[in-house]
């Protein structure tokens, strides 16, 4: 008897530990998704970040790429989206009148200047994060410093550097205002960028940063790739490293093209 | 249709540059230039670097010299002595002419000379033909006398190293027909045009070639600056564009029959009359962006 009361609670005992056992994972179950459904978390990280796909491939029929990001944040926060292409360095010349002709006077070298930029904000820019943050992260095109060299007084260079934008601008290089950020819902957004044809070469570099009020809470970071492909990127490398036969197979194509021409002239 | 240029990394759209071959392969079938004049300009107007402009430029005028030359070839109208000799003074204008356009670039005055070279030598040589076209056309009935030309200058004459060219009847001092092609070598390397507008009147007037042969000598030793420019800008700079050379050159191919075509019912005269004033425009609108104020004083070198 001892034996089957002993049976029979231990029977009764795992029932009753099993019906706990289910009601907290229930109620786990149920808090996490509520929690997930209404609020937001509060630990791990606040940013994911995608692009819809990592390279750009530059073909013969090339007119220009659009590039979509996805991203989830974790956290209720302004988002700021920058992409800056390779940096390189530039010359802006300005023309002064010579002996009667306008000619290039004044030039200022710049440095470090983004062969392309441009950025998406889901908030107006003086809201995202503060001024001193958004100069520091370059987010928009206030906070663009580039560094010079040149002797000139910085309000004089000021005006070559308006220039500089100006002319980015006008190339579609450099953004006339910022893009929107898309949400699919509170947390699941995306951003499109729109490249221009002749868009430099080189490697990208995208950051997403997640401001809660003037605070920085978390950044992502991508790549993204830009090359010519297939003839284009093959007839630029051999150009390149062999200039000499690059240069020969040219003049051999134009010479018997002149030649062609000639002869069907002459049938005519 | 826009089409990507590997070397210029910049996309042009294929219909402009086909047909601005078009143009220039008609000119120069029905007025027998290499219409360099009218493509470099053009394509940097168009937004190329001037670079890649000059640089592919050469290779077209590799085909149309090709082209051209044939036809006097056949009938012997080439002097190929003296085309050797200006070649060698050529060869070295060429050179010298790469190292000029890299300093300009350098100092950012390429655009400016190159505007400055195409305002005067075409505004003068544009004028030159009208005024000689105008008088040709007052005094049509009475006789010609041929011009007596310069080469009898004693200058010219006690130049050294003199060489006896059979095929021209000439005997000159080698330096004269090298120092011409030294000319020509700069021009296709710093303004991308043969320069024949330049070479045909000097090698009549200062080296006193019969003007039987003058053309097909000059396109001939053209052939070989051009063909050097183009591979000496391949090697020192990468700026010739394989895609942007063939589009022209196709381009230039299917003007050149029409050109021609229309050539045969064009008397010579009036076609010189209608190049001059095309020349004249160009050179114009060249010397209206020196002189007028631009819009944008600031400009960004690549």
């Amino acid at each position: 008897m001892v034996r089957r009361f002993k049976s029979a609670a231990r029977h009764k005992i795992s029932g009753v530990y099993l019906l706990v056992l289910f009601i907290v994972f229930a109620v786990c179950v149920a808090g996490k998704y509520t929690a997930y459904a209404q609020g937001w978390r509060s630990d791990g990280e606040a940013l994911v970040i995608d692009l819809a796909q990592d390279h750009v491939d530059i073909t013969t029929g090339f007119t220009g790429a659009r590039l979509v990001l996805f991203g989830v944040r974790e956290r209720e926060g302004d988002l700021a989206i920058v992409i800056r292409g390779p940096l390189e360095n530039q010359i802006v010349r300005r023309k002064q009148p010579t002996m009667g002709l306008w000619m290039n006077r004044e030039s200022v070298r710049f440095l470090d200047v983004p062969s392309y930029y441009d950025y998406a904000l889901s908030a107006p820019e003086e809201k995202t994060g503060s001024a001193v943050l958004r100069d520091q992260l370059g987010i928009g095109l206030d906070a663009l410093e580039f560094s010079y060299e040149s002797s000139y007084p910085s309000d004089f260079v000021l005006r070559f550097e308006e220039a500089l934008i100006r002319s980015k601008q006008a190339a579609g290089l450099f953004p006339l205002e910022a893009r929107s950020v898309f949400f699919l819902n509170d947390r699941f957004f995306r951003v499109e960028f729109d490249f221009p044809a002749d868009m430099p070469t080189g490697d990208y570099q995208i950051v997403t940063h997640l401001f809660k009020g003037e605070k920085l809470v978390d950044q992502g970071r991508t790549n993204l790739r830009v090359a010519q492909v297939g003839f284009g990127a093959e007839v630029f490398y051999f150009a390149h490293t062999n200039g000499f036969f690059y240069g020969l197979i040219i003049v051999f194509l134009a010479v018997f093209s002149g030649w062609a021409a000639n002869y069907v002239m002459r049938r005519r | 249709m826009q089409i990507y240029l590997p070397i210029a990394e910049m996309s042009v759209s294929a219909e402009t540059i086909l047909s601005l071959g078009a143009v220039v392969g008609f000119l120069s079938g029905v007025f027998g230039v290499g219409g360099g004049f009218l493509t470099t300009p053009f394509l940097i107007f168009m937004g190329l670097p001037p670079a890649i402009a000059v640089g592919t430029q050469a290779s077209q005028l590799v085909a149309s010299s090709v082209s051209g030359v044939l036809g006097y070839l056949k009938r012997g109208h080439v002097d190929i002595r003296i085309g050797g000799v200006m070649l060698s003074g050529g060869l070295l204008g060429t050179l010298i002419g790469i190292y000029i356009f890299k300093m300009l670039q350098h100092f950012g005055q390429i655009d400016l000379v190159i505007s400055i070279l195409y305002v005067v030598l075409l505004g003068a040589i544009g004028l030159l033909m009208l005024v000689e076209s105008f008088l040709t056309i007052m005094r049509r009935n009475s006789s010609e006398e041929p011009a007596p030309g310069v080469h009898q200058l004693k200058i010219f004459k006690a130049l050294p190293y003199k060489i006896r060219f059979p095929q021209s009847k000439i005997y000159v001092s080698a330096l004269v027909p090298a120092g011409i092609g030294f000319i020509g070598g700069l021009l296709v390397s710093i303004m991308g045009i043969g320069g024949g507008f330049l070479l045909v009147p000097a090698m009549i007037y200062i080296l006193g070639m019969p003007t039987l042969l003058v053309a097909g000598t000059s396109l001939f030793q053209m052939i070989f600056t051009t063909a050097f420019a183009t591979i000496m800008h391949a090697v020192a700079n990468q700026t010739v564009d394989i895609v942007l050379a063939l589009m022209l050159i196709v381009g230039g191919v299917v003007g050149a029959q029409f050109g021609v075509r229309l050539s045969r019912r064009v008397k010579g005269l009036y076609a010189r009359v209608i190049l001059a004033l095309i020349v004249l425009v160009v050179s114009l609108q060249l010397a209206g962006d020196l002189l007028i104020k631009p819009q944008d004083l600031y400009s960004i070198d690549g």
